[in-house]
Parts: structure tokens; C-alpha cells; sequence
């Protein structure tokens, strides 16, 4: 079967590059999705912008460092309140935004003793504060104020000090992915190298690509605790700004999630020699596979076992429990891009979940290869789905459950299906074997919803005869 | 007023001040766009299709979604690089015509701008001018309204946004002609259940009415046959006939006003500004001037309603509410309404938050000139304001406040500072459900007190604070 | 042989995101040094780990040798001249897949 046409596109018939239905015996060489192109105006995409993605993705994570937005008010309040990441030093990242709240005399006069002085007083304001990230916004690049040279002033006015600046307006590239790329570049350009820090471990690497969604990056911190790794910096889950910049220390980088953070792993490895290893921290099978390859790495297997052996036999009877009953569960993934493959397989193998549809808003044709190679055969794999979409998609395949955001979560509901928070969990964290049960148990949970029963029922009808198809027992 | 202070009192003084501050620390408002698009929204076969980058859009998707536990449908323009360089007009056309072309029932699409498309100067209007052509070659039995709604992020916050699209809604849908009879009600920014209970009061009066935008259905159902209808229930009929009304009742001076203002300039509807019925007194005078205007008598069940709730209140004012003191912050609208209700209960206002850059127009607010008359307290009114300014004057400052009134995006000063807090305005998304409760009129006024008082009384059981008190309430 | 290759190869397209790094010559490394050290795994010989990348892709490769001989346990008898021709095998299915008729508009991209 090749690329699929929906009833529902016929009128913007350029789609059919976008959406792959798999059939047996192809491979994504001959069918591959196109992927981080533009949207088709008006179709009602799920995308973000880039601004957004260096901003709200991975800028934003960091727990010590004021996030200063250059623009109207509205980039800084909608990327606010709309994550999970926390921090161990009371979610500094999540309680605070900022704004040079821009003006039309600043459109017409230039913004930048605007942003000067919103700077001055963002440090004024919380003294123990001495990290920032300057982003520039539609409107600012727009009329070419010069952020770097007002930052340039800033700091040496200031030497205690340091500042980086994201140039990336939300109307540059196709989506998020844009701003991924320009905050990973503009890193190892220009805060790589620029601190030492204090080596503890014969073991050091980078973890990167985890945003310590619902605590993930705490949860995996435990094991490299206990496997004596000195994480040199986070990429950027419950992260320092400065830890970020000792990033050449490390003598491997992980990744967890290549789309957003692969780039800044790719120059470390071009700059400095840093290997770079890709994992999956998501799933049980896969994340032992993950602390395998990591132990062989630095010759410490013996640890690495005992450490899955532990776990194993804290967490798979539990996972066991939920398989039995999602077993021939069928789910559609509709999330970022990296999620389609890093849990395709993981929760067919691990919870016996059969994934019937997945869309991608930012991935890139990598990420198409990569889940076409692992995923099922009868499923369908789209880029930048949109609502009409969706629901033709849903006839098609009839999913149990949709791991997605909660706006589309809202809309399902009506359909009566129901929802997980794909992008920011229900309740996490995911990653790791502990995690993995918990998205089993949201799964179940979900899926033995009794209310998904009732809906279905009209009551002018006579009263149903049978139950509901699953019945909820003790876990 | 007490009597028992017997030294000399200075007499209270109300201040109204601006952020002093160039920089914003945690907005209390969205920018213009977003309001824009609520406005949308209310507004039957409706996608509104912003002009500008995607995030301007899936944001504002995402915040009312949080909001009201649902998905409503906007549609981006997707700006990207090369029209920055050329203008974006083009994809203006081509996201009406896939609009039109895919949602077969659509009737109006209103074109909002952002700050990057103002910046770029695209010509809105002449791009209407040439989709309406375009639609009307491939669609000669449809008519699909588009409205030009101009909303830079620069200027003002989601609340002029809010105004500037509805007006822009009536400015390109209504129309004169023969007198409908019926009765505008415009009551802004408000939540389902405000809708709801101002309908209430207009059916028990038998006053014939149409509600700008009327959201009853932003609460809607799981359905046994799956159906969807999130959506708003104002038709293009309705705004039709906005323009042969026998008045507009506006409840809300900055949002509501620009569109009222406009039907009184164009079409002559009598426009009746009053102060948003937050509280009884205000509620007291919408029903006796919605009695002027129709002429119909305030009905005997109506006295009722304000009984039971002036009873309810009764219970908690001077036990529980005086001289406690509330920092409220939020759309101007509702944040001065409630500080006249707090006062009807006992409860002291001493700090308002509202924002965005109208600073003269607040000096001109006939309500707040009248808190300054009636205070018995200081009160510090701060406008242009960021949730910095609530917080600091409690971190650093030496504000003490018993309860915080005002949306989710404050969420923490509260939890930080353990002080009480009461989820009103937009958006509220950490407490469930309260999208469907009504804040204006008496029920509104009791609900909302009663839920002040479970809140105070839940701290204080969690703090062990006079906890026992409550042992013989 | 070319069953045996296409089970291994089915093995590394749904387990190993090595082969789809970013840009070309990422996977044609990635190919060539995790494939390298499986081959002297499974023919018995200790690899030398010298530098960092070596290490990584033994690291790779010692976790796909152990799979392999899990799921494929005919691979447990193959001398060193069968092993050499199943790994040749195996990378050229791979590189022709990944790299040579890839679609992928990226790969060639000369920045990251």
C-alpha cells in the first residue's frame, strides 16, 4: 500500500505525500513520509513555532536562569503554565516568565533600550539570580533589533553575569523543530567550553534530550547515582545553565531525545570527540538495553546488571499485571515526533499495545525512518496530522486509547475515547522501569475507564443487557 | 464603619498607580490575538484563522482548552520566513479557500492579525476583497463572512483584542432595518455559566434578547451518538439583527463597548453602559435598567433569588469576611466589580491588579472614583500591572493579605506565601469545573462567596488556624 | 545466507537507532564500526577499544552480538569466514536501506 489520500483532504491532495499507510514487504525507502515542510494554510495543524521550541522545549527547563522573551507580552504568558517539567529547587522554571512587554513606540523606535533596561531589571528584581537566555520574537527580528549587542553591554556592565541569546523568531522553519536547532547550534557555539567544573567520577557523560517531564530526569538520576556516573550536564531536564556549558567534560553524550537535542550531540562528537549513543528511555527492554550499552561503554557491567536485576524485580511483576490486561489494546500516538518511535515498539513488546496510527508535528524524515522500520504493519504514520485527519483516521483504525495533548485529549473525549497526556504525561514520570509502569498503569486506567461504557449508552433505550467490555479489578 | 477605634484615624486613601517597571515578570493577560480569537470562538460556524506565526494559534488553542476542558477550532495562516521578506497575503487566500473548501458549513471566518503581520503591513482588507471574489466564483450558493479583525500584539492585551474582534464582528455582520424588539446583551468576557444566569434573569423578566457571544456550549456534552458540539451558539442571524435592536445592554466597559458604541454610531441601537454585575447592588441596578429599557417589571422570583442570596451572605459577612484583606487581580471589568461586591460582604479590597496600557482611560472609570469615595481602607489600585507586582509587595514588601482572588496564572504566589486563594476570571485552569459557575448576578455573588468561605475554612484547617471555630458553625 | 541476512537485518532496522543518525557519513560509520566490532565478537576474537568511538560502537556491538545469539541461535555455529560473509551481507542491506536509497532529504546536509 502506498501513501493514502483521506476523503477528507481531497481538496489540498499534496497530503498524500504525508500520510503512509504500511503494508507488508515495503520499507520507508520507497514509502517515506515527507516531513518538516510547510503547513498547508487553514488545515488546522497541531504545530507550534519556533520560538516556542527553544523557548518552552528546552530554554525554558533550566531551574536557575531568567528566561527573558523579547516582545509583546503573549510569547512570554503562552509559554507559561503549559509544562511539567519540575525542578529540585522549587520549580523555579515553571513559576516565572518575562516580557519586555514591547509596545508600537518600540515597532517604531527600536526595541533595544526596551530590552536593556527589562534586563536590568529582571537582575535588580532577584539578585541571587545571575543566568539568562534573551530570545528574540516575530515582531524583534522583524525589525532588527540587535539583541547580541545589547547583551554584549549588558555583561560587561555586569560581570557576574552570563547571558545567551536564541535569535529565533516564531516565524522561522516549519515548526518547533526550528527552534530546537537554533538554541542546540547557538550553544555549542557559543557556552561550550567556557567552564570547568569539578570532575568526581572516572565515568562522566551528558544526558541529553530529557526535559525531566513529571520528574524523568530525576527518576534516571537515581541510576546513575547508583552506578557511580558523574552526569555532567543534563540536556536540559532540572539542568543549570552553567553545567551546560561544561559539556566537553564528558566522556560520552546519551540521547534520549534526537530530535531536539541531536544536533548539539552531533557537534560534540564533530568538535570534541564525544561519542554519541543513542537510547530509548522509555520501556523496560529498551531501557535496559540503554544501561547495557552504557555500562559497556565504560567497562562497568557487572554494575549495570545488578542495577536491572534490581529493578526488574522491583517493576516487572507490576508491568506483567498490566500487560495481561492491554494486551491487543489498540493505541494511536499523536505527539512531537520522537515519541512515535521510542514507544512503538516499547509498548508492543512490553505491554503486548498494538499502535495503530501515530502523527508527528515537527519530526523530521529520520523520524519517519526510524518508526516505518520499527513499527506495525497496518498502521498509519502521518506528518503534521491535522483535525480532519484525526477523525478519519479514528474511523479507520478505531483506537482504545490516544496518547496526545490534552486539547485534542478534550476532543476524543467526545468520541468516547480516551485520552493520556502524551506530551506531558498523566501521571509520571515515564521514563525508566518505574516510569514504564506508570504509563501502563495511565494506560489501564484509561482503558477501564467505566465512564467510556456509560457514554455510549442512550438512556431512552432499554437498559443494556451486558457490562462493560473490560472490567476493572485490584492492580 | 467601626465605632470602637477611639484615636484619631487618617482618613483612607485609594491609589491608583502604574507598574513602574518597563519589563514584564508573569503577565496577568495574553496579547491582543488571543482575546481576538475567545471572541471567535463564541460565534456559530465560525473558524477564526489567524495571520501569523503557528504558535500565535496552537497557544491560545492549548489555553482554552485548559480552561474550559475543551477543543475549539482555530486555523493559522502559518507564517513563515518567506513571507516576512514578501507578505503574507498569500497564505491569507489559500488558508479562506481551504477553509471554506473542507468545512462545508462554515459561514464566518474572521481574519485576525498579530504583531508580525502588522509589521509587515499586509493589507488585510484588500486580501478580503480578493478572497471574497474567489469565494464567491467557486461557492455562488454560500456566503462565508470574513472579517477583518486587527489585533498587533503590541498593543493593549487579550482584553482589547476581545473588544477590537467583537466589534470588527458586528462592524462586518450587522445590519439595520425593521426593529427586532429584542435586547443586545454584550456581557464581555465572561465564563458559560455567567451566560447562563444573565439568560436566566432575561427570561423570568420576558425580555426577548440576544447574547454577545452567547458560550453556554463552550460546557458541552459526551454524547451517546458522539456528536460534537463545542461551539459557539451566536448565529450570523443573531448578529444580523444586533443592528435593529431595541437597545444594547453593555456590561463591560473594555470589553464590550467598542461593539456597542458602534451599533449606536451606525445603526442608532441605544447603547446602556453599566457597571458589570459583580455583587448585588450591581446586579440591582442591570435588572432595573433592563427594566427601563424593556419596560417589563422586575418579577417576584427575582426578589427571591435576591433574598436567599443576600441570606447566604448574611451567614458569612461579619463572622467570617470583615476586615480580611483581598488582592484581586485580572480583566478591569471584573476585577472592579468584585471589589465592590467584596465590600458589600465586609471583605477589603486593598489591592487591585489590572492591566494593560489604558492608564487614562482608567483615570476616567466612574467606578473607580466611586471606591475612592467609599473605601474605609487603604487601597492601592495598580494598573499596567504583572503578577510581579502582587508578589513582591508580599515577598518583599509588607502586604498581608487573607485571600487572593484572581485567574490560575497566580497560582503560585499563593502556594508559596500560604495564603488563601479563590480561582475567578480567565483562565482557571487548576480548579475543575468553573467555567460552569456563575460569577455575576445574586447566584453568582453567593457561589462565590461561599466558595471564598470553604476556601478560608479548608486553610484554616490545614493551617490548625481557629480551626475549631467551625465546630458549631 | 540471504535468509540469515535478512533475519539480522530485520533485527537492527527495529532495534538500533545507530544506523539512522543524522547525516550519511554519521551511518556509514556508525555501520561500519558497530558491524566491525560484532564480527570480531562473533568470531571469537576480543576487540581492541582504543579510542572513544571504538569503545561505543563495541558497546553497540556486544548487545547486538548477545541478541543475536538469543533469537538466531544457528549464528552460534558460524566460523569466522560465514560470520565475515553475514556481516558484508548485512551491510550492504543496511547502507543500501539507510544511506544509498534513503529518501531522507537530510543526509547530505554538510551542517547538522
Amino acid at each position: 500500500m502506498p501513501m493514502v489520500l483521506l476523503e477528507c483532504d481531497k481538496d489540498i491532495p499534496e497530503r498524500r505525500k504525508h500520510i503512509y499507510l504500511k503494508a507488508p514487504n515495503e520499507d520507508s525507502r520507497e514509502f517515506l513520509p515527507i516531513a518538516n515542510a510547510a503547513t498547508i494554510p487553514g488545515t488546522l495543524s497541531e504545530r507550534g513555532c519556533a520560538f516556542c521550541g527553544a523557548k518552552l522545549v528546552i530554554g525554558g527547563v533550566l531551574k536557575d536562569t531568567i528566561q527573558m522573551i523579547h516582545g509583546p507580552l503573549g510569547c512570554a504568558y503562552d509559554t507559561w503554565h503549559t509544562k511539567r517539567y519540575p525542578t529540585d529547587n522549587g520549580h523555579f522554571n515553571m513559576k516565572y516568565v518575562w516580557s519586555t512587554d514591547m509596545k508600537e513606540s518600540h515597532v517604531v523606535f527600536g526595541g533595544e533600550k526596551r530590552l536593556e533596561q527589562s534586563i536590568h531589571e529582571a537582575f535588580n528584581e532577584m539578585p541571587e539570580i545571575k543566568r539568562m537566555i534573551v530570545y528574540t520574537t516575530c515582531p524583534t527580528a522583524l525589525i532588527g533589533d540587535d539583541i547580541k549587542a545589547v547583551v554584549k553591554k549588558v555583561m560587561k556592565e555586569r560581570p557576574d553575569v552570563d547571558i545567551f541569546t536564541v535569535e529565533c523568531p516564531g516565524f522561522a522553519g516549519v515548526s518547533q523543530s526550528k527552534g530546537h536547532h537554533v538554541l542546540n547550534i547557538g550553544w555549542i557555539n557559543e557556552k561550550v567550553e567556557t567552564l570547568e567544573k569539578e570532575i568526581t567520577s572516572p565515568y562522566t557523560m551528558n544526558f541529553i534530550g530529557d526535559f525531566n517531564i513529571q520528574g524523568d530526569t530525576q527518576l534516571l538520576q537515581t541510576y546513575w547515582d547508583r552506578l557511580g556516573i558523574q552526569v555532567i550536564a543534563h540536556f536540559t531536564g532540572n539542568g543549570t545553565y552553567d553545567d551546560l556549558r561544561c559539556m566537553h567534560q564528558a566522556q560520552l553524550n546519551v540521547v534520549n531525545c534526537a530530535r531536539s537535542s541531536g544536533y548539539i550531540a552531533n557537534e560534540l562528537k564533530k568538535r570534541y570527540g564525544i561519542p554519541r549513543l543513542d537510547i530509548d528511555s522509555w520501556g523496560f527492554n529498551y531501557m535496559a538495553e540503554g544501561i547495557r550499552k552504557i555500562c559497556a561503554f565504560f567497562g562497568i557491567e557487572d554494575k549495570g546488571e545488578a542495577l536491572i536485576a534490581d529493578e526488574y524485580a522491583k517493576w516487572k511483576p507490576k508491568l506483567d499485571w498490566y500487560k495481561e490486561r492491554l494486551k491487543g489494546t489498540k493505541m494511536a500516538i499523536w505527539t512531537g515526533g520522537p515519541r512515535l518511535w521510542h514507544w512503538t515498539k516499547s509498548v508492543e513488546d512490553d505491554l503486548g499495545i498494538k499502535v495503530v496510527a501515530m502523527s508527528s508535528k515537527f519530526g523530521h524524515e529520520e523520524d519517519f525512518e526510524k518508526v516505518i522500520a520499527r513499527g506495525q504493519e497496518g498502521t498509519y504514520y502521518i506528518d503534521d496530522g491535522n483535525e480532519l485527519e484525526f477523525f478519519e483516521i479514528i474511523d479507520r483504525v478505531k483506537p482504545d486509547v490516544i496518547f496526545t495533548g490534552p486539547r485534542v485529549g478534550e476532543l476524543v473525549k467526545k468520541l468516547h475515547i480516551p485520552y493520556v497526556n502524551g506530551h506531558a504525561y498523566h501521571n509520571g514520570p515515564y521514563m525508566g522501569f518505574e516510569g514504564f509502569v506508570n504509563l501502563a498503569r495511565d494506560t489501564y486506567n484509561a482503558v477501564y475507564n467505566p465512564l467510556a461504557h456509560l457514554a455510549g449508552i442512550d438512556i431512552r433505550n432499554e437498559i443494556p443487557a451486558q457490562l462493560p467490555e473490560r472490567i476493572r479489578e485490584a492492580a | 464603619m467601626s465605632t470602637c477605634e477611639v484615636a484619631a484615624v487618617k482618613p483612607a486613601e485609594v491609589k491608583l498607580v502604574a507598574r513602574d517597571r518597563g519589563g514584564i515578570i508573569n503577565p496577568m493577560y495574553d496579547c491582543q490575538p488571543a482575546g481576538a480569537q475567545y471572541a471567535g470562538i463564541g460565534v456559530k460556524d465560525c473558524i477564526p484563522l489567524v495571520h501569523g506565526g503557528q504558535g500565535c494559534t496552537m497557544f491560545v488553542r492549548l489555553l482554552f482548552a485548559q480552561h474550559f476542558k475543551e477543543n475549539f477550532d482555530i486555523a493559522s495562516t502559518s507564517l513563515h520566513e518567506d513571507s516576512a521578506v514578501f507578505g503574507g497575503v498569500k497564505r491569507i487566500e489559500e488558508g479562506v479557500m481551504v477553509l471554506a473548501r473542507r468545512y462545508p458549513n462554515l459561514r464566518v471566518i474572521p481574519i485576525i492579525t498579530t504583531c508580525s503581520t502588522e509589521v509587515i503591513g499586509d493589507d488585510i482588507e484588500g486580501t478580503i476583497n480578493i478572497c471574497n471574489k474567489a469565494l464567491k466564483a467557486e461557492f455562488p450558493d454560500r456566503k462565508i463572512h470574513l472579517v477583518p479583525v486587527h489585533t498587533p500584539s503590541f498593543k493593549g492585551s487579550h482584553v482589547t483584542g476581545y473588544a477590537e474582534c467583537m466589534k470588527s464582528l458586528v462592524k462586518t455582520i450587522a445590519k439595520g432595518g425593521k426593529p427586532t424588539g429584542k435586547l443586545n446583551v454584550f456581557p464581555g468576557w465572561v465564563n458559560p455559566g455567567d451566560v447562563t444566569e444573565l439568560k436566566h434573569y432575561l427570561k423570568e423578566m420576558g425580555v426577548d434578547h440576544h447574547v454577545f457571544m452567547d458560550t453556554e456550549d463552550f460546557d458541552s456534552p459526551m454524547l451517546p451518538n458522539k456528536t460534537i458540539e463545542t461551539h459557539g451558539k451566536t448565529t450570523v442571524e443573531d448578529i444580523q439583527a444586533s443592528g435593529a435592536a431595541i437597545g444594547s445592554l453593555s456590561l463591560a466597559r473594555y470589553e464590550s463597548l467598542p461593539a456597542t458604541k458602534f451599533l449606536y454610531d451606525e445603526f442608532t441601537v441605544p447603547n446602556h453602559l453599566i457597571d458589570t454585575p459583580y455583587g448585588i447592588a450591581n446586579t440591582d441596578a442591570m435588572l432595573r435598567k433592563i427594566s427601563e429599557i424593556t419596560g417589563k417589571p422586575i418579577p417576584e422570583s427575582l426578589v427571591r433569588e435576591r433574598g436567599i442570596a443576600l441570606d447566604a451572605l448574611a451567614d458569612l459577612a461579619h463572622m467570617f469576611f470583615a476586615n480580611k484583606k483581598v488582592a484581586i487581580y485580572g480583566h478591569p471589568d471584573m476585577v472592579l466589580g468584585l471589589a465592590k461586591f467584596c465590600m458589600e460582604v465586609e471583605l477589603e479590597p486593598v489591592l487591585l491588579l489590572i492591566g494593560d496600557d489604558q492608564g487614562s482611560k482608567y483615570k476616567k472609570d466612574p467606578r473607580i472614583e466611586e471606591l475612592k469615595q467609599t473605601a474605609h481602607f487603604d487601597m492601592e489600585i495598580i494598573h499596567n500591572a504583572d503578577l510581579w507586582e502582587l508578589e513582591k509587595r508580599i515577598t518583599k514588601g509588607d502586604l498581608k493579605l487573607d485571600l487572593i482572588m484572581g485567574h490560575s496564572k497566580g497560582r503560585y504566589i499563593a502556594i508559596y506565601n500560604d495564603i488563601p486563594m479563590v480561582r475567578v476570571g480567565f483562565p482557571t485552569f487548576d480548579r475543575a469545573g468553573l467555567y460552569r459557575k456563575p460569577t455575576m448576578g445574586y447566584r453568582g455573588a453567593m457561589e462565590l462567596a461561599e466558595t471564598i468561605a470553604n476556601t478560608m475554612f479548608a486553610h484554616m484547617e490545614y493551617t490548625k488556624n481557629k480551626e475549631w471555630i467551625l465546630n458549631t458553625w | 545466507m540471504e535468509e540469515k541476512i535478512e533475519d539480522l537485518y530485520g533485527y537492527v532496522q527495529e532495534r538500533c537507532l545507530w544506523q539512522f543518525f543524522s547525516r550519511t557519513w554519521d551511518r556509514q560509520e556508525n555501520i561500519d564500526g558497530v558491524l566491525g566490532k560484532a564480527e570480531q565478537i562473533l568470531s571469537g576474537q576480543q576487540p581492541t577499544n582504543e579510542t572513544p568511538l571504538e569503545k561505543l560502537h563495541y558497546a553497540d556491538a556486544v548487545i547486538m552480538v548477545k541478541d543475536f545469539r538469543e533469537r538466531f541461535p544457528w549464528i552460534r555455529e558460524c566460523g569466522a569466514a560465514e560470520v565475515k560473509q553475514l556481516m558484508d551481507g548485512l551491510k550492504t542491506r543496511l547502507v543500501e536501506t539507510v544511506i544509498t536509497k534513503s529518501t531522507n532529504r537530510e543526509l547530505s546536509h554538510h551542517l547538522y
